[in-house]
């Protein structure tokens, strides 16, 4: 997206008339864009029914749960209706990170392809703003909220209350964006690194201290968001009318406020962008093996990625520190390995061989098997996904203690089994939907949005699916039951994966692949 | 050779010979990359018989790309490696011994000596082609496949990749060199091949397409 004003945008830039032309020129734009992309749309028919079931899907959710037995009632019902608060900051936090994490969130039309048009800073704002929905991970934040919402509040008053938590999830992805942008605009100026470094790390200190003096109760109930949530569950009183106009007018305001950031990071260099681009790596001795060698040019590919090292620790950490401040037990962690690994892949794996670029013409002529060109791409994926998922594990056991044989058969097979099904589902989707993509853009990603969103539905489903499975094991007090159930699922991954590496020795699927990444 | 309805190159008979140059030559979209692309064993044929240095791309592939040195016509760098990074993977595939001296050599012949531990990815477009000419050179590959080399080149990097296709020619290596500026390619090759719509429409010494009457001879095959 663009580094710097057009040309065409100073006439119309000074002034408050000024000022209100270009930001319908932005918005017009951004429709424009989002034409564009949608042509690209292989399978339209396959997303407009996409399209409908996300939004039957979420009025199910926002509706079914209240009619359900023990909703609005004394027991978890209750315990869950105290958590709405904390929940919705928690959402706030989470649209933050991630925001903050992709420089702003993600683009509509990548920065090369857009630097020859007079795209503004404004229109890539809004367009961030437009696609931040299309992620599962926003998704389902709103399920779980609008899902929360209705199973505690029951159906009296339903509409209300939902249309206030809508209201707060559009204020929460506005306000990341706010926030995420400000950040931005302050890691490209002078120390900006340094500065944002310390920043995480106050942060990171302030919630220690906080967990560990025994206050994470005492902030949560004084966060402002138990305003809000009182103001939803009022019906149609007076406080009802007033959040919804805060809110309103909070994310109008946002979405405003948004452009100065925007428009401030646009004028400065991305230094980390550019300090990936024009870093020295002193030669090291050449590994033994061949397949040495292609793992460690494939390493050197992800860990020297921006959106790779940024997106990979904010995966780690954030649900380790869930995990530690929700007091989540062993015999619930079996949901990390799944949640990260599924989310790693959506960094670089759901199109794998996106990572050589355009030089994938050149390495495809270079005289080694095409196996072992598989093999070693599958293996960094792998090793990319474990070491992910074990620092979240490792963070989450500082509060959970020490697994006894049980929670720890259960979560090892777990992470075994997830991760298999992780790498062979993104090595055959990336054999079979390649896209040239450089990953250069701390706000790039893998595949357009529309196929972001296909592969983290799926991801998200069959990982939450074995989690669940292995979290019911992890209370059976038999450890042999979590690798009893393991050993059919590796087998099956392990089948589907060899036979994508038998496709992989395809020259024609091959040549598909090299010559679409390299376009 | 065909990508689904599109037959992007039909018919074409090549023949190169150990010790000459030959030029591809022709518009966009001519067939000149694709051509390349086959010859270099990235993209199999669809159809017909192709040979390098006597192997069948289709069964010995291996073989082939053991045998060429291939600079692609985009990119052809891995965006996060350093060149010298990409000469390691580049010898240590093809099993050479003592290749850093000559590797260092080629950097500096084309001025990208003091670049060779920084990452590809911030690279100008014709360092890119420049470093792409060195790996495609590096091993002394029996047959140098150049596609566009000379795109966005500065007079430097052209005078040096002048120099590594007649170091190519002098050991007896083939070299084919794919380009749209007849000037450069008639400068470099003996022998001129042009293609349009994906077949060859003409094969001729590369003094006939010198001059103001070469260039009218080559406008008339273009069109």
């Amino acid at each position: 997206m663009p580094t710097a004003l057009s040309s065409t945008e100073t006439p119309t830039s000074n002034g408050a008339r000024g000022r209100v032309a270009a930001a319908r020129r932005a918005v017009e734009d951004v429709a424009i864009l989002f034409r564009f992309r949608a042509q690209a749309v292989r399978r339209r028919h396959l997303t407009r029914g996409l399209v409908g079931s996300f939004v039957l899907v979420t009025l199910a959710i926002a509706i079914v749960p209240a009619f359900l037995p023990g909703a609005q009632g004394a027991g978890k019902a209750f315990d869950i209706f105290l958590l709405m608060p904390s929940a919705m900051a928690g959402i706030l936090a989470l649209n933050v990170a991630s925001a903050i994490a992709s420089g702003g969130g993600r683009e509509l039309i990548s920065r090369d392809q857009a630097a020859p048009y007079p795209i503004s800073p404004t229109t890539d704002h809004l367009g961030a703003l437009v696609l931040a929905p299309l992620n599962i991970a926003w998704m389902i934040q709103a399920w779980i909220l609008l899902g929360a919402m209705a199973y505690s509040f029951g159906p009296t008053n339903l509409f209300q209350a939902q249309v206030v938590i809508l209201l707060w999830l559009v204020f929460a992805t506005t306000l990341g964006q706010v926030v995420a942008w400000t950040m931005e605009s302050v890691r490209r100026g002078p120390f900006g690194i340094g500065i944002s470094r310390g920043l995480l790390v106050c942060l990171g200190l302030a919630a220690g201290v906080v967990q560990l003096t025994g206050h994470t109760t005492d902030l949560l109930d004084q966060i402002p968001t138990l305003w809000f949530f009182q103001g939803a569950v009022g019906g149609w009183g007076l406080r009802w009318w007033v959040a919804l106009v805060v809110l309103l007018v909070g994310s109008t305001t946002a979405v405003a406020a948004g452009a100065v950031p925007t428009h401030l990071a646009a004028r400065r260099m991305p230094r980390d962008e550019a300090r990936m681009e024009t870093d020295q790596h002193e030669p090291r001795p050449v590994p033994r093996t061949v397949l040495g060698l292609l793992i460690r040019a494939d390493r050197a590919s992800v860990w020297r990625s921006v959106p790779m090292r940024r997106g990979v620790l904010v995966l780690a950490i954030g649900p380790g520190l869930v995990a530690v401040f929700g007091n989540l037990p062993w015999s619930s962690m079996t949901i990390l390995p799944g949640l990260v690994a599924s989310g790693g892949a959506l960094l670089f794996g759901v199109n794998a061989w996106c990572l050589d670029g355009r030089g994938a013409l050149w390495r495809e002529n270079l005289p080694v098997p095409a196996s072992a060109l598989f093999d070693a791409r599958a293996w960094v994926l792998t090793e990319f996904l474990a070491a992910a998922s074990l620092i979240t594990i490792g963070i989450g056991a500082l509060r959970a203690g020490l697994p006894d044989g049980v929670e720890l058969s259960a979560l090892v097979c777990t992470l075994l089994v997830v991760l298999l099904q992780v790498v062979g589902a993104s090595m055959r989707w990336s054999l079979a939907h390649p896209y040239p993509v450089d990953l250069r853009s701390a706000r790039a990603t893998p595949a357009p949005p529309a196929a972001m969103v296909g592969y983290s539905a799926r991801l998200a489903v069959s990982t939450t699916f074995t989690s669940l499975i292995f979290s019911a094991c992890a209370k059976v007090p038999d450890w042999r039951l979590s690798v009893i159930l393991a050993i059919p699922c590796l087998l099956w991954s392990g089948v589907r994966l060899a036979r994508t590496a038998r496709r992989w020795q395809d020259p024609v699927a091959r040549a598909l692949v090299i010559t679409t990444t390299a376009a | 050779m065909r990508f689904g309805e599109v037959e992007a190159v039909a018919g074409i008979d090549v023949q190169a010979y150990a010790g000459q140059a030959t030029a591809l030559l022709g518009r966009n979209g001519a067939g000149k990359s694709t051509t390349m692309r086959v010859l270099a064993g990235v993209v199999p044929p669809t159809e017909g018989l192709v040979t390098v240095a006597g192997h069948d791309i289709r069964t010995e592939t291996l073989a082939v790309k053991q045998l060429t040195g291939y600079c692609p016509d985009v990119g052809g760098l891995v965006p996060r490696a350093t060149p010298w990074e990409h000469l390691q993977l580049s010898a240590r595939l093809r099993r050479m011994t003592d290749w850093e001296e000559r590797g260092r050599d080629l950097l500096e012949r084309f001025e990208l000596g003091d670049v060779m531990n920084r990452v590809t990815g911030g690279f100008s477009h014709g360092m890119g082609r420049r470093l792409s000419v060195v790996l495609a050179a590096m091993h002394e590959p029996r047959v140098l496949l150049l596609d566009e080399p000379f795109d966005g080149v500065d007079p430097i990097g052209v005078e040096a990749t002048f120099d590594v296709i007649a170091d190519a020619r002098a050991r007896g290596a083939t070299i084919l060199l794919s380009t749209h500026l007849r000037d450069l390619a008639i400068q470099a090759c003996g022998s001129v091949l042009v293609m349009r719509g994906g077949a060859r429409v003409a094969a001729v010494d590369a003094e006939a397409m010198t001059g103001e009457e070469g260039a009218r001879a080559y406008r008339a095959l273009l069109d």
